[in-house]
Order: C-alpha cells, then structure tokens, then sequence
C-alpha cells in the first residue's frame, strides 16, 4: 500500500494514468512532469528525498547537474550492473550509502525523464494537470473535512458542556441566599416569610447540585487530550491508511492492557516509510532516534483508571467482542487521541446494563442452565451482562 | 515549656508501657491507647501549626485536582513471547542447602512476583513449603549486597578478581591450601565448577558443610551397605510408619515429597477406605508428631534406647537371639507385634544424630523387609551429604594456621557452627578469605572479600536431587544489583570465562542427552526440558554390598540405658518457617505462626505446664538456659515433662531488618560430640532471670468453647458409619429455617472443600496467600495486639490431656457465606454477594466501621490500622516496622490485587483474580471451564492436596462430590450462614 494517500487520490491517478498511457501509445509526444511522475516517484521517495536530508540514498535534487541522462537511465534500471561494470561514480555512491543498492525499477526512458522533470520542478506536478487533478479531488475531500469539523464541533460541545463554569451561578445563587437570610433576621423588606423558605430552599438546591457536578468530576479526565511526545495521527494510520487498530494494539485480544506498539512495530512500515505527508520526516525520524539511543518514547497515557479498577481489554474485545469506537470514540478522523468517554463508574454500569452478551454463541455459558431455560421460554429476551454478574464489585474490583 | 494535653485522669495515670496482654481488646483502655498511637501525645502549638497547614494544602491540592501525568512507556523492541499484563511461567528449581523444590516462576512484566509447585517433578509433585513460597521475597531482600566488596568497601568486579587472582595464585606458588566450604551441593555442574577450581589449585579441598546434619544416617548406611548415602523413602508404600523423632512432614530431609506421598493413602474421599498409621516417638511437638494417629512422648536421650528395644523385639520375633537390652520407660513390645505384622508394609524412621541409633534403624527396617519396598536403597537422595567432622577438622587446621585461603560459598559457619567463635578465631588467622553470600550475613562481614552470589531466580543451575532426578535453574529476571554466579566467579578464578548457561547445557548435552531416549538432538532435548524443568532419566545406583549386621548388632550391645531420669533435657529443632536461620531476614516467614505453638517473631523456650509448675516458671517469663541465652518459656502442651526446646535460626546479628535481633541464636548451645553434631542437651540448666518479654502469639485459645468446630473421628468407626464423628451436621439441616427464599445461584457457584484429614498445618498455604494477595506484615508489635493480616490462618486445637494432647489443625479463611452476616450490617454495601456465590469486599467503598468484623462470626476479616504497603497517598499513615515498603520489597506486589490503604477491611476473596483470569481464557476459547482449572493460590501451595476448589453447581465436580460426602459440614453451621467452605471430618487411624 502506498501510504499518506488516501484510497480516492489512488484511484485518481490511476485513472489518469490510463488515460495517459493510451495517449502514449498513439504516439503523441509526451510532455513533462506528469501526475505519472508523481506516481512513479513513489518508489523513489522510500529512499530519497528530493531535497533536504539524506535518507538511504541521496538526494535528488539537482541531479542533472551531476550525472548525465545515459547513466542515469543505465543505474535507474540495474544498478548492480554499473556498479559491477566498474564505474567509478558507482562504486562510490555505493560505498558511500553503506552498500545498500538500489533495487533496479522497470521504468522507460521516457518515465525517468518525467520523473527527473518533476524532481527539478521541486516534486511538483506541472500546472496544468495539478489543476484538473485538483478539481477532481475537491468534492471527495471537501466532504470528509465537513464530516471533520462537523465531528470537531460536536466534540468542542461536548468539551465546553462539561467544563462549563458553574462559577458564576454558584456565586449569585451564594449572594441571593446572603441576601435573603440578611432579610429575613435584619431588614425584613419582605414580609412573607414563605417566600423566604422557598428562596433558601431553591439556591440550597442549586448549590448543592453545583457541588455534587463539581465534585463528580473530581478525578475524572473526559477530554483530556495532552501533547504526546511524536505527532501521531490515528487519522492518517487507522482511517487513510485503514490499518487495523490491533495490528499495533496486538495486547487488546489478549492482555488486559491493549499496549502500546514496541518500535520495532513502527519500523514494520517505517523503515520503508521515511516521510509523512503533514510532519515531513520530523516526526518519523524520532523512532529512528529511539532505536538508536535506546530509550524508548515516553507516551503520556490518555485514557486512566485508578488503580483500584481492573478493566480488561481482552474481555471486552475479545470475549465481548466490542468494537474500540465505544469506548475510544472514532479515532480514525482524529489526529490526536483524546478521552471522549468520561469512563466513570456510572458510565461502566450503564453499559453492563444494556450490552448483550454472545450467550447462545459462546459455549462457555452453557454453565448458566437456568438462563438457557429462560431464554428458551422467552421469559429473558436478550441476556445482557448484567444478568450474568456484569455489575458485580469484584468483576471489576479485587 | 510543652503543655501536656489529656482527655481523662486515666489517659494522665496509665502506663501504656504497662503490659496490656490481659485486657481484653476493645476496653477502654486500649481504646486510648490506639489514640495514643495516632496522635502525639504532647500536642504543641506547633503541631497544631503542622496540621493545620497540611489540612490548607492538602484542601489546595485536592481542589486544584491536577491529574498527574501518567506515562506509558512500550517496550523498544517488543520480545517475542512477552505481553504486557500477561504473566510468564519459567520452570526452575529452588535449593537453598536444606530444601529442594521443583517450581514454576510466575513473572509478571519482568518480575519474579509468585513461585508456583512444578506437578511434572515426580519429586515434589506440584507441591510447596513456606520456605520455597517465600523465596521470592529473599529476591527482592534490602539486605542484599549491591556491589562486590573488598575489606568492606564497594569495589568493582574487575578490581576483586585481580586482587583475588594475584593472591591465589600466590598460594599456589608456594603450595598452600584453599578450601572451598558449600553446603550439599546437588548440581552436577556447579560440582564441576567447583571441581575445575580444585584442580587449578593443588592442594586445596571442598568441605560441605550442612547445618542440618544427617551425618549419622550417611554413616550408618556406610556401615550396613558399604556406601555413605541417604536411601529414597516411600512413604506411600507404607501402611505402618514409625518416626522416631523424624519431623518428615516439616523438615526431616525432603517433606514436600513425604507429605505428599503420606497423604496418598490417608484420602479417605474418591472411594478409598484405607488408610495408614503414623506411630509417633518425640519430646518437643513438631509438625509430624501432632499429626501422628498416636504420639508417644520420650526424651531424646530415650530415643537410642526406643530403637534398641524395638530392634531387639524385633530380632526375637524373627527368631533371632536376643539381646539383654536395659528397658525403656515405654514399653514397644506392642508395637514390634503390630510392626511386625505389616511386614513390608512399614517404615521406621528417626531424626536421631547418633549413628549406631541409624544403624539400628537400619537393622529394624532390614527384619521388617522394608528395603526394596517402603525404602528403595538404589535411588539416592543427594541432599545432606555433609560429614560434620570434616568441619571440625577444618576450624582446628584454620587455627593451627594451615589454611591459607577459605572461600565460603553459601554457608555462614559465624552464625550457625556450634563453636562459633572458634571459626571466626580461626578466621582471623586465614590470609584469603572470601564470602559469596549475596545476603548480608554474619560470616560475609568477616571476610576480606565480598563476591555477591545471585539470587537463585537469577541464576542458572542444575540439581539432581535423587539419583536420576534431574531439574534445571533458570533465570527469571536479570540480575538486579552488581552481582554475579558463585559458579561464575569459581571459574574465573581457575582461569576461565565462561558463560554458565553454556557450561550448564554443555553438561547436559553430554552427559545426560546420552540418558534420554526419544530425542533427535541435543538441542530438542535441552529445550524441552528447559521448557519442562525436569529430567527423569530413570537411572539407579548399585550398592556394593548387601545388608550386613553385624555393624546393627555391634550398635546394640553398645547400648546402654540412660543413667539420669528426672533431669532437663533440651531438643533444638528447625521450625517451618524461619528453618535454619538462612531465610531469617524474610518477614513473610517472620510473621508465619508456627504450627503448633501459634508464636510469631520469636523463638522461645517450650515448656511442658507439669514442668513449668515444678520449677515454677510462667508463661513469657525470661529464663538463661545453660548460663547462655537468655530466652522466654512459652507453655507448650504435648511437650514431654522434662524435655525443654528450642528453635534453630533465630538471634540473627548481621541479617539486616527485620531478622537483627529477633529471637536468641541457639546454635550456641549446641554439642559436638563424636564427630557428630548434636541437636539435643542432656542435664541443662534453666534459671529464671527477672523480667517478661511479650510473646507475640496469633492464637492464644485453645479450645473451642464447647462448639463442634473440628469433627473427628476414628478410622474403626468411619468404616462402620461414614457419617460418624459428624452426627451434629444431620441434626443441624432440618433446623436450618428462614424466613426469607433461599437464593439460587446459577451457572457458577464457587464452592472449597477442605479435608482435615489431609492438612498437615505446614503454613505452605499462608505464604502463598500473602504473596497472591499482597497480604501486609504488620511486625510483632502489631502482632501483639491482634492485628495480623494473613487472610488464612491454621487454627490448632488440643484435646484431651493437657500434658499429652492430641492436636487438631483447621484452615480458616473467608467462609464466603450464602447467609453472610457481615453483608448485612455494612452501612455502605461495600461487601456483598456475587451471582457466583462470593462474599465481596471493595475496598474503595469500605469507610471501616468494623461492624462486618465484628458480626463475622469466624473472625476472618483484617482491618487495616494503617498503611502497610505503601499504598496510601499520606505519609503519616504508613507504619512499616519491617522495610517492606521499599521500593526493592515492592517489586513482590501482584499487580492484579490492589494495595489496601489504612482504614479498610479486607479478607479472603477465593483468588478471585485467579477465578476472572481464567473466567476470561474459557470465553475467549468459547469453551466450559473444566473442573480444577482455578485453583486459589492457597490450594496450589499445598503439598497435600487438602484444599479442592471449584463450581458447585457442576454436579461431577470434585467439590460437588466432596459436598455430598457424609464427612462434610460447615463451620458453626447451625448458624445457618450457609458457608461455602466445607470441612471433611479429620479421621484418626486408631487401628492396630
């Protein structure tokens, strides 16, 4: 899979490119720096950079002004074979590059030409075709970045709903109740003594209901959302990419923990991955920084429960076989990971209330011969978790 | 001036100092003094300033709520095999000199956290002791050097090396000797290591040196088959067992392996119906003795002269000539007739450390035709091969300045030889000493040279515990200080580097591939049984000779009757716990109530009450026995009237906390007469010294209160009436009314069943439960007020007699309640019923009123007086007498149990943790659970198999069997808590 595009681009430049071979073949001159080159360029741009830091092989830019087209043609196509032949440039590069040759590409004069174009045009594709490749990706993109911030919005709701400063009511509710009481033993504006109690009364209410919000919140970190040492986007991964969450997340099927990935799990793509489309090779270089100095990243955890709460996520995902979007929100148009849930005690039970379990599917519950009797009745429509010890204090507590 | 506060003239007037035993718990003045404990009793303006401040910035914390940042921090290069938050198992053994156990290690994320029995060793079978459950601490010892030493300074291992090089090779230039001191060694290739430094140094030796001592059995066995060696005992062969002062179920040479073996007919569930007989001879209580169907009390000056009686009957009814042997006080003639008829089918055993008692043993067992049968002489036991007098000799040649260098590997001859301040004389007079003990200890101090040996769960080693009995060592965490293998430092000092993993697996790659059969390489033959622990190569020893008598018959003429019988004799003996002293610095072991006398943190005097009154002693009063200890007299029943005893392995000087001080050294009392060490005293002194000394005691009724709590019965009657003994249990049901439905529990109803007949009282259980369950040490000083933790505790019972009891032992823990009291008076339901019939507990919702405690009537629940683990956020509520809450001892907390904080309650909760683990496998497999696949950790531990645990609505189940079985009941059942623990009635062999 070619990453950092998403699947609607491929089939773009897929289509012209089609379109581009047949004008090929009926011999009309092509012209350069063509979306072609830019889909060729593909394979160039794992190991090199058209300017900037060297990746595994050198940089590209000005390429021209170092070897001339017949060799570049010649090594393009079998390096090996130069280097063998005993040209000393060759040789040279390959020693330089720490013996690593450069696989031979299968690509006409006329494609290498093209892609040298685009490298010389800074890896652009000429103008006239950006545009008409331009106008066809507006539609598809704009309706995934309304789809963006209409999620962005909804989750700065959510955010501003629950850290929304009760100060002020609390204040004036603090003040009116003063005022009262001040009336009702000194100045006894109002002679109606009921009206008094119902005014304590209310603010009492308010305050209280204040506090109890308040204090609820106490501990709780819904919409935490920090800084994370390398600019990760479950975006880019999870949702233009479609990996899977537990290829990097391997601990959720059977750990209690759903981990972390290790940066060999990383390096699996990003050996060949050297630069991101938003972050460039900074972000990516880190891991290499990793590896090498030998201290791993230092993530910062988002999603925390006390130590007192034992939540496994093998049984969830697993035994339970729910999806990561319930509790972990749709990460695949997030870039960075916040807590959507507020993962309260409440908010566990209410789930163990109403979720389904696999009761007639999974044989493990076959023990549970008087649900099975009542199911079959129909007495029990659906068995929920609950009914099977779902909000028992040492499912979870011990 | 600072004012002095007080509430009351008595808080003024009490003493608190004053000794508190005899108050019951709860009065009042206990009551302040909990106070007294909490709060300063001279309360200062400046305290008040202290508080107040910490009151306004504790409130600004809490209000500010700033979450701390956690990190998660994922592995750089992911091992393979290793997931976050699942534990590992890596098959190993543990040796520590006394005991051998085949293991598994439980390592969770890198740490060795919990050591489990290896059921494929046919030696040990799964089972454990206290000692091998709490080994995993000793890893985590704060006591533990950090980095080699050189004249008591750190230093780095190249510097000890070359300094250590330059001076043995000097040595050896000019012809001198070195002698290397170990304990047995059973490992083949550590004996090679040790071999190859012998050689690389003419002239030097090896000494092994055994605190416990069977040197007497060795040279009996020399003289009857010509070769010095430990037989293999099959105690499951026998229907008749006769130990004369062999605590084989606590600590005579391999008692995991005996338990086992004895317990394997003595089952009376799954149809058997025979059963066999213990015949016990002693003078203290040990573990074997309280089990015993009949317990004979004899001084161990008697014990020679038992022997030679029963011999001799013996002898007469096999037709032989007898003897003219002086009588006994008891009389055996009965028991050679009973002996003799089971010809075959016995064993008699002893402890005594004399060798013509062994050989006499041997004569016994020969008549009885037990060789072959109940003891198989070609398979050997290769532990306690030590001849003591070797270790005499080698303190008189380091005295005479004939030792130039002394290596001592796993062995603190400074504290536990008898004469120990003749070894350390001799010490001083030793050019090279080296220690490479990795626990501070009393001997390492004295040496010029400290080269920290690793923990055994960071080694790699090998043993052959019986012949052909094969385990490996291995590694289950990188080792955690500077140190480094003994074998590795051996090597080095004869010239060679060497990896001792490669040196281990080229031993077994050589010499013991060639055993195997069915393996292709060598390779699959070492990785599998890496993977398996053990190797049983099936191989045998040839004697040189058969059974000769006339060394027994020798022995017998010798013997002579014992001239004294109204003077004091004292047994020193090895309880279960502390043992020898080695693992003295553990508190898990620390805390551990002995078995018989229920006394915690302390060794102490026992003495028999008949005793006591004719000299006049009292309970906890000091005493200076033979003018060398002084030590507090506990009154023990069952002890023999004038034998006296006294544990091993307590007064430790240099073990670190908590071990320094705890307990008086005993060692010091000890004889060595004829080459061999004595474990008893005739004619000792006992002279009372002034002064009380508290004995901190975890049970101290023993009775039970008119209650049918333990149910026993005899073997002869069980045969006639199964239900017999526990007659109360089918009274009780028909009463057992109420007002409100009985609630069904469907699917899962975990259920335990506990066979008294089976429990030994061996504490394996309590250790592995405070390990699972990250179950405090409190210290003795909260033992002492009742405040001790362990979530199962071992009650034991006298009947009968009060200077010859018999012994009951009962495991209690949480009785997980059908009809549970204390979920009733909970005012904040933080203990409730589960749908799988668990009695819950959350710790997080507990305010700790106690009332649970107090309306449990079984008294299994712990309150938490403080902080003992380190788990509160405040400081001030940490009491943490022993150092377990150092971040080194902490690395033993099971991550899956939280940590309780001060003011909550906490109990047994089944291993839940265990139940859930395991819960979650079977749904991920989409399978049933099977009957046994969780078993607590308690049950695990035992060697017995005493504990059975599992679904009692899975009507084949073990436990469902066991329920319907007419020796269950429940305890104080006719309270109708309806219990989910279940008790099968203890069975007496009274038959013979």
């Amino acid at each position: 899979m070619i990453p950092f595009l998403s699947i609607t681009k491929k089939l773009k430049s897929l289509i012209i490119s089609t379109f581009l071979v047949i004008i090929m073949i009926s011999g009309l001159q092509l012209k350069a720096q063509t979306p072609e080159a830019e889909k060729n360029f593909q394979a160039c741009k794992v190991c090199h950079n058209i300017s900037g830091p060297k990746l595994i092989g050198p940089s590209l830019s000005g390429i021209l002004e170092r070897r001339d087209k017949a060799w570049i043609y010649k090594f393009v196509r079998n390096s090996n074979e130069v280097i063998q032949s005993g040209d000393a440039y060759a040789m040279k590069l390959f020693e330089e590059n720490n013996k690593i040759p450069m696989p031979p590409h299968n690509l006409t004069d006329a494609q290498i030409d093209d892609i040298i174009a685009y490298i010389n045009n800074g890896g652009k594709v000429a103008a006239e075709y950006a545009n008409a490749a331009a106008t066809e990706k507006v539609s598809a993109e704009d309706q995934m970045a309304a789809e963006q911030t209409a999620q962005d919005q909804k989750l700065a709701d959510m955010k501003r709903d629950a850290n929304r400063n009760f100060g002020t009511p609390f204040y004036i509710t603090i003040a009116i109740l003063l005022l009262v009481l001040v009336d009702l033993f000194v100045t006894k504006i109002i002679k109606a003594k009921f009206v008094h109690t119902v005014i304590i009364l209310i603010s009492l209410f308010i305050i209280g209901e204040i506090t109890y919000k308040e204090a609820a919140a106490l501990g709780r970190q819904q919409f935490y959302q920090p800084d994370q040492p390398i600019w990760f986007s479950h975006k880019v991964h999870a949702g233009q990419n479609q990996i899977n969450c537990l290829y990097c997340h391997s601990g959720a099927e059977e750990s209690r923990y759903a981990g972390i990935p290790a940066n060999n799990v990383c390096l699996n793509c990003h050996s060949q991955v050297r630069q991101g489309k938003i972050t460039g090779t900074v972000e990516i270089d880190k891991i290499y920084k990793a590896v090498e100095t030998g201290k791993p990243v230092e993530w910062i955890k988002v999603h925390n429960l006390p130590d007192h709460v034992f939540f496994s996520h093998a049984q969830h995902v697993k035994a339970g076989k729910l999806d990561c979007v319930q509790c972990h929100g749709d990460l695949k148009n997030v870039d960075v990971v916040m807590q959507v849930e507020n993962l309260s005690m409440g908010w566990c039970i209410e789930c163990h209330r109403k979720t389904e379990v696999q009761f007639a599917d999974n044989k493990y519950f076959e023990a549970y011969k008087d649900l099975h009797e009542k199911v079959k009745n129909g007495e029990v429509k659906k068995v929920t978790s609950e009914m099977i010890g779902g909000t028992d204090c040492m499912k979870c507590h011990y | 001036m600072e004012k002095k506060y007080f509430k009351s003239l008595e808080e003024l007037t009490i003493d608190f100092q004053a000794e508190n035993s005899n108050r019951p718990v709860g009065d009042k003045q206990s009551l302040l003094e909990m106070q007294k404990e909490v709060k300063s009793s001279d309360a200062s303006r400046r305290d008040f300033l202290k508080l107040f401040g910490f009151t306004v910035a504790s409130a600004a914390i809490v209000s500010s709520c700033q979450q701390p940042v956690r990190k998660a921090i994922p592995f750089l290069i992911q091992p393979e095999n290793i997931i976050p938050g699942i534990a590992n198992y890596y098959a190993s053994s543990f040796f520590d000199g006394i005991d051998y156990c085949s293991i598994l290690v439980k390592v969770r994320d890198g740490r060795p956290i919990k050591i489990e029995g290896n059921k494929l060793s046919s030696v040990t079978s799964g089972g454990t002791n206290a000692r091998t459950q709490a080994s995993v601490l000793g890893l985590y010892d704060n006591a533990r050097y950090r980095n080699p030493k050189s004249s008591g300074s750190d230093t780095s291992w190249e510097d000890v090396d070359n300094h250590i090089a330059s001076k043995l090779s000097s040595i050896k230039s000019k012809g001198g000797k070195v002698v290397v001191v170990s304990p047995t060694i059973i490992s083949p290739s550590t004996q090679a290591a040790i071999n190859e430094f012998l050689t690389a140094y003419p002239g030097s030796t090896h000494i092994q040196y055994d605190t416990l001592s069977s040197s007497a059995i060795l040279k009996a066995n020399e003289k009857t088959f010509g070769k010095a060696f430990i037989p293999s005992y099959q105690f499951d062969k026998a229907e008749l067992i006769v130990s004369i002062n062999a605590d084989f179920l606590g600590t005579w040479l391999s008692p995991i392996e005996y338990s086992k073996q004895f317990m394997k007919n003595r089952r009376l569930t799954e149809g058997q119906r025979k059963m066999s007989r213990l015949i016990s001879f002693e003078g203290g209580v040990s573990l074997t003795g309280s089990n015993a169907d009949k317990r004979i009390q004899i001084r161990p000056s008697e014990e020679k002269l038992v022997i030679a009686n029963l011999y001799n009957e013996l002898k007469k009814l096999a037709g032989q000539t007898g003897f003219d042997v002086a009588a006994a006080s008891v009389d055996v003639k009965e028991l050679a007739t009973e002996l003799w008829s089971k010809k075959g089918n016995s064993l008699v055993v002893s402890g005594n450390d004399d060798t013509d008692a062994q050989l006499m043993v041997n004569g016994i067992n020969q008549l009885l035709e037990n060789y072959g049968s109940s003891i198989i002489t070609d398979v050997h036991l290769n532990i306690r091969k030590g001849i003591d007098d070797q270790m005499d000799a080698l303190v008189v040649e380091m005295n005479a300045g004939k030792v130039d260098g002394i290596i001592l590997y796993d062995v603190n001859p400074a504290y536990d030889y008898p004469q120990k301040d003749q070894f350390i004389n001799g010490l001083k007079k030793v050019g090279l000493s080296i220690s490479t003990s990795g626990l501070a200890d009393e001997s390492a101090i004295l040496a010029t040279y400290i080269c920290p040996d690793n923990h055994y769960l960071e080694s790699w080693n090998d043993s052959e515990i019986k012949t052909g009995f094969y385990s490996l060592t291995q590694p289950a965490i990188r080792p955690i200080f500077t140190t480094r293998q003994a074998q590795v430092s051996l090597l080095k000092w004869a010239g060679k580097n060497v990896d001792f993993r490669q040196y281990v697996q080229n031993y077994w790659d050589s010499i013991l591939f060639a055993k195997s059969t069915g393996y292709l390489t060598a390779t699959a033959f070492w990785n599998e049984k890496l993977h398996d622990g053990i190797f049983e190569s099936g191989e045998k020893v040839n004697l040189p000779q058969a059974f000769v008598y006339t060394a027994v018959d020798q022995a017998l003429s010798n013997v002579k009757s014992s001239t004294k019988t109204d003077s004091i004799e004292l047994s020193l003996y090895v309880n279960t716990s502390v043992g020898t002293g080695k693992h003295a610095n553990n508190p898990w072991l620390q805390e551990l109530p002995d078995p018989v006398s229920k006394v915690t943190w302390d060794n102490y005097l026992a003495v028999s009450p008949a005793l006591a009154e004719q000299l006049g002693l009292e309970d906890e009063q000091l005493v200076k026995v033979n003018n060398l200890i002084t030590i507090p007299v506990v009154l023990q029943p069952g002890q023999e009237k004038n034998t006296v005893s006294i544990a091993l392995g307590y007064g430790r000087e240099n073990a670190g906390i908590p071990a320094n001080g705890v307990g008086q050294n005993a060692f010091v009392l000890m004889n060595l007469s004829g080459g061999e060490k004595r474990y008893w005293l005739n004619d000792i002194s006992i002279e009372k010294v002034a002064g009380e000394f508290k004995i901190a005691r975890t049970q101290t009724h023993h009775s039970m209160e008119g209650r049918a709590i333990i149910r026993e019965t005899t073997l002869e009657e069980y045969l006639t009436d199964p239900s017999s003994g526990n007659e109360a249990h089918k009274e009780i049901l028909p009463h057992l009314t109420s007002l409100y439905e009985q609630r069904k529990v469907d699917g899962l109803n975990w259920a335990m069943s506990i066979d008294l007949n089976a429990c030994t009282g061996c504490n394996a259980c309590v250790v592995a439960c405070s390990a699972e369950n990250n179950v405090p040490v409190v210290g003795k000083d909260q033992v002492l007020m009742r405040r001790d933790m362990h979530w199962i505790r071992i009650d034991r019972y006298y009947s009968g007699d009060v200077n010859n009891p018999e012994f009951l032992r009962q495991p209690v823990m949480c009785q997980h309640c059908d009809n549970a009291p204390c979920e009733n008076v909970c005012p904040v339901a933080a203990t409730t019923h589960s749908n799988e019939g668990l009695n819950q507990m959350a710790y997080n919702r507990c305010i700790g009123t106690r009332y649970c405690n107090n309306n449990c009537p079984y008294k299994v629940r712990r309150f938490n007086y403080f902080d003992f683990t380190g788990a509160d956020t405040f400081q001030g509520n940490k009491k943490d007498e022993v150092e377990m809450t150092t971040d080194l001892r902490r690395l033993v907390l099971n991550p899956d149990v939280t940590i309780r904080a001060k003011g909550v309650i906490e109990k047994c909760s089944m291993c839940v943790q265990r139940i859930q683990e395991k819960k979650l496998v079977a749904k991920s497999e989409e399978r049933q659970l099977f009957d046994g696949e969780i078993m607590p950790a308690c049950g695990q531990a035992c060697p017995t198999e005493a504990i059975v645990f599992g679904n009692l609505n899975d009507e084949h189940s073990k436990v469902a069997i066991n329920f319907v079985n007419e020796r269950t009941y429940h305890l104080l059942e006719e309270l109708h808590t309806l219990p989910s623990v279940g008790y099968l009635t203890k069975v007496k062999n009274t038959i013979g």
